[in-house]
C-alpha cells in the first residue's frame, strides 16, 4: 500500500514539475515578444533600405498628354545588395467614381548596396473621355487632379512607395 | 509520504507560478486609424474619419453613432467610426447629394441614379437602401423631390415633391419607402430646403417663390392638421441657403445676398439669421456677431445648440463654432490652418449624442505637385475628408 502511494505520488510529482517546468519556460519565452507586439505598420511606412525619388520639377514639366517620360529614382539604402525590384507605377485621377488607372511595370535585376539607378517611364497622363451619362466629377468644382503613385516591392518583402499628387 | 505531499506542493506553486504572467492585463492596441496622431490643420482634437482620394461630403452619422455614410464623388459609402473598412452603397455612376439613416442598416438617398450632376432646377429621387441586401441594392421610393429631412424621432422621411413649375407639396413615407401620408395642403412655390421642429411635429420649409427676381418665404407646416402659413417673406434678391434650422430658441437659417455694386467681388455674403413661428418677425442671430459670415449650420440633436462653418469676418479663415442658444456663448471648435472646410449646406452633421460634430476638409490647394512618402489611400489633407471634432456643452455629458 506504501509502495503504491509513492509510485502514484512520484509519477504525479514528475508530471506536474514537467508541466510547470514548460509553462515557465514558455513564459519566459513570450515576455520579451508580448512587449514587442506592436500594431502591423501603417501603410505609410516604407522599409529604410529601399528609398523612391520623384523630381517635383520635372513632374511640375509634365503634360496632360501621351509619352511623357518620368524617371524615378530607386536608392539601396541598405549594406546587401537587393535583387528583383519590381516597379509598379499607377496613374489615377482624383476622381474616384473614374475608371480610368493606368499601369507601367519594370524590374531592376540587381541594385548593389548604396547603389542608386533611375527608371524611365514613359506616361500616358492624357485624361479619358467622359460620357455624358458618367460625368459626376462635376459635382466637385475643381478639375480633378492626376494622382502617379510609385511602388518598389521585392520577393524577400522589402518595400517602398511614392506619391505625387498633380495640380489640376 | 511527507516528501510525497511536499513534491506535490512544490509542483502545484510551479503550476500556478507559471500561469501568472506579469503583463496579462496588457491588451494590444488596435490598429491605428488613418491619420491618427496626425494634427489635420483644424486643431489637435479634429480626427480624421477617412482618407484618400475623392470629393467627398454630405457626413451622416447613423443612429447608435458607430458608422458613418458619405458621398464620394457622387455615390454613397460607410464606415465604421473606428477602424474598419469602408462599404459601398451605389454604383460609382449615381449622383447622390445627400444619404441620411433610416436604421442602424438601411439609408436614404436623395439624388439621382446616374450622371450628369443636376442642375438646381431639376428635381431628384429618393432611394431606398438596405446593408443586408446584397451588393448595391436599392430602390427609388419617390420621384420628383424638392427636399427631404428624416422623419419625426428618426422614422420614415418627410419629402416636398415637385408638383408644378412653382407648386409642391409634403408628403411622409415609412421606412420601407411605402407612402404613409400625402399632404394635399400644396405650397406656393418651389421648397428647397425642409427640417423638423424639435417636438417632430412641424416642419420649417424654405421656399422660393415665382417672381422676376429670386424671392423667397419660410413657410411652417403642421405635420398633424397639415396646413401651412407663411412666417417670414425675405426681400428681393435674397436667398435661403440651405434648410432652415429649427432650434428651441426659434427658427435659424443663413440668408445669402450679392455684394453691393461696386464692392470689388461678385463672392456672396452670407449672414445667420433668426426668426421665432409666431413673431414672424427675423433678426440676426444673437451671439454670432454681426461681422460673422456663415456658410452653413445644422442644430444639435436635442435643439440647444447650432454648429455652424463661417468666418468671423469675411477676411478669417472658415471654422466651426457651436453656438449655445440659450447662453448666446459661440465658440469655435476647430482652429483652421490652411485648410480648407467644406462650405455645402448638407457638409456637416452632429453625432447622435451631441458630442461631436463631423465636417469635410482638405488642405489648399497647390500649383505645384508635391510628394508623399505614402499610398495614396492613406493621405487626409490632400483629399477632402471627413474630420470627427469633439464638441463640449450641456450634451457632452449624457
Amino acid at each position: 500500500m506504501r509502495e503504491a502511494a509513492l509510485w502514484i505520488s512520484g509519477a504525479a510529482f514528475a508530471f506536474l514539475a514537467t508541466a510547470g517546468a514548460f509553462l515557465l519556460l514558455a513564459n519566459l519565452g513570450t515576455g520579451p515578444s508580448e512587449r514587442n507586439l506592436t500594431p502591423n505598420p501603417r501603410p505609410s511606412e516604407s522599409d529604410p533600405t529601399l528609398e523612391l525619388t520623384l523630381n517635383e520639377d520635372r513632374l511640375a514639366s509634365l503634360k496632360a498628354l501621351p509619352g511623357q517620360e518620368l524617371r524615378v529614382g530607386v536608392r539601396n539604402a541598405g549594406g546587401e545588395d537587393i535583387s528583383d525590384i519590381h516597379l509598379v507605377l499607377e496613374v489615377s485621377s482624383e476622381n474616384t467614381a473614374l475608371s480610368d488607372a493606368r499601369y507601367y511595370r519594370k524590374t531592376i535585376d540587381e541594385l548593389p548596396a548604396r547603389g542608386f539607378t533611375t527608371v524611365p517611364f514613359y506616361l500616358d497622363l492624357s485624361s479619358p473621355e467622359i460620357t455624358a451619362s458618367g460625368s459626376p466629377s462635376a459635382l466637385s468644382p475643381d478639375p480633378p487632379r492626376k494622382i502617379i503613385e510609385v511602388r518598389a516591392m521585392t520577393p524577400g518583402g522589402v518595400s517602398a512607395i511614392k506619391t505625387a499628387i498633380m495640380p489640376g | 509520504m511527507r516528501w510525497g505531499w511536499a513534491a506535490l506542493l512544490a509542483a502545484a506553486l510551479l503550476l500556478v507560478g507559471g500561469c501568472l504572467h506579469s503583463s496579462e492585463e496588457t491588451s494590444i492596441p488596435p490598429l491605428p486609424a488613418a491619420g491618427e496622431g496626425v494634427d489635420p490643420g483644424l486643431g489637435p482634437e479634429a480626427q480624421p474619419l477617412s482618407s484618400g482620394p475623392g470629393y467627398k461630403g454630405s457626413p451622416s452619422w447613423s443612429p447608435q453613432g458607430s458608422r458613418i455614410a458619405f458621398t464620394v464623388d457622387g455615390y454613397v459609402v460607410d464606415r465604421p467610426v473606428g477602424t474598419g473598412d469602408t462599404r459601398r452603397w451605389t454604383t460609382k455612376d449615381f449622383v447622390a447629394e445627400e444619404a441620411e439613416w433610416t436604421s442602424d442598416g438601411s439609408l436614404v438617398i436623395f439624388g439621382v441614379a446616374s450622371g450628369p450632376a443636376p442642375t438646381h432646377e431639376v428635381s431628384r429621387s429618393v432611394y431606398r437602401a438596405r446593408s443586408g441586401e446584397g451588393s448595391l441594392g436599392i430602390k427609388e421610393v419617390a420621384t420628383d423631390v424638392l427636399a427631404m429631412s428624416p422623419g419625426p424621432g428618426g422614422e420614415g422621411l418627410i419629402v416636398a415633391l415637385q408638383t408644378s413649375a412653382y407648386q409642391s407639396e409634403l408628403a411622409m413615407l415609412r421606412d420601407s419607402g411605402a407612402v404613409d401620408r400625402i399632404y394635399t395642403s400644396t405650397v406656393g412655390g418651389r421648397v428647397t430646403g425642409l427640417s423638423l421642429s424639435p417636438d417632430g411635429r412641424r416642419a420649417v420649409l424654405a421656399v422660393r417663390v415665382p417672381g422676376a427676381r429670386t424671392s423667397f418665404e419660410l413657410h411652417v407646416f403642421g405635420l398633424r392638421a397639415g396646413t401651412h402659413r407663411t412666417i417670414a417673406r425675405l426681400g428681393e434678391g435674397l436667398e435661403i441657403f440651405g434648410a432652415p434650422q429649427w432650434t428651441k430658441k426659434g427658427i435659424c437659417y443663413v440668408v445669402g445676398k450679392e455684394e453691393a455694386p461696386g464692392g470689388g467681388g461678385t463672392e456672396p455674403l452670407y449672414d445667420l439669421h433668426s426668426v421665432t413661428p409666431d413673431s414672424g418677425v427675423p433678426e440676426s442671430t444673437p451671439g454670432v456677431g454681426e461681422d460673422f459670415v456663415a456658410s452653413s449650420i445644422r442644430v444639435s440633436p436635442d435643439g440647444g445648440r447650432l454648429a455652424v462653418i463661417g468666418r468671423l469676418n469675411p477676411k478669417a479663415p472658415i471654422n466651426l463654432y457651436v453656438l449655445d442658444l440659450a447662453a448666446q456663448d459661440f465658440e469655435a471648435v476647430t482652429t483652421n490652418e490652411n485648410m480648407e472646410i467644406k462650405t455645402g449646406p448638407d457638409d456637416l452633421a452632429w453625432s447622435p449624442g451631441g458630442k461631436s460634430i463631423a465636417i469635410v476638409a482638405r488642405g489648399i490647394l497647390s500649383e505645384e505637385p508635391h510628394v508623399r512618402a505614402a499610398p495614396k489611400e492613406a493621405l487626409l489633407e490632400d483629399f477632402y475628408n471627413l474630420y470627427e471634432v469633439p464638441v463640449g456643452g450641456p450634451e457632452a455629458g449624457r
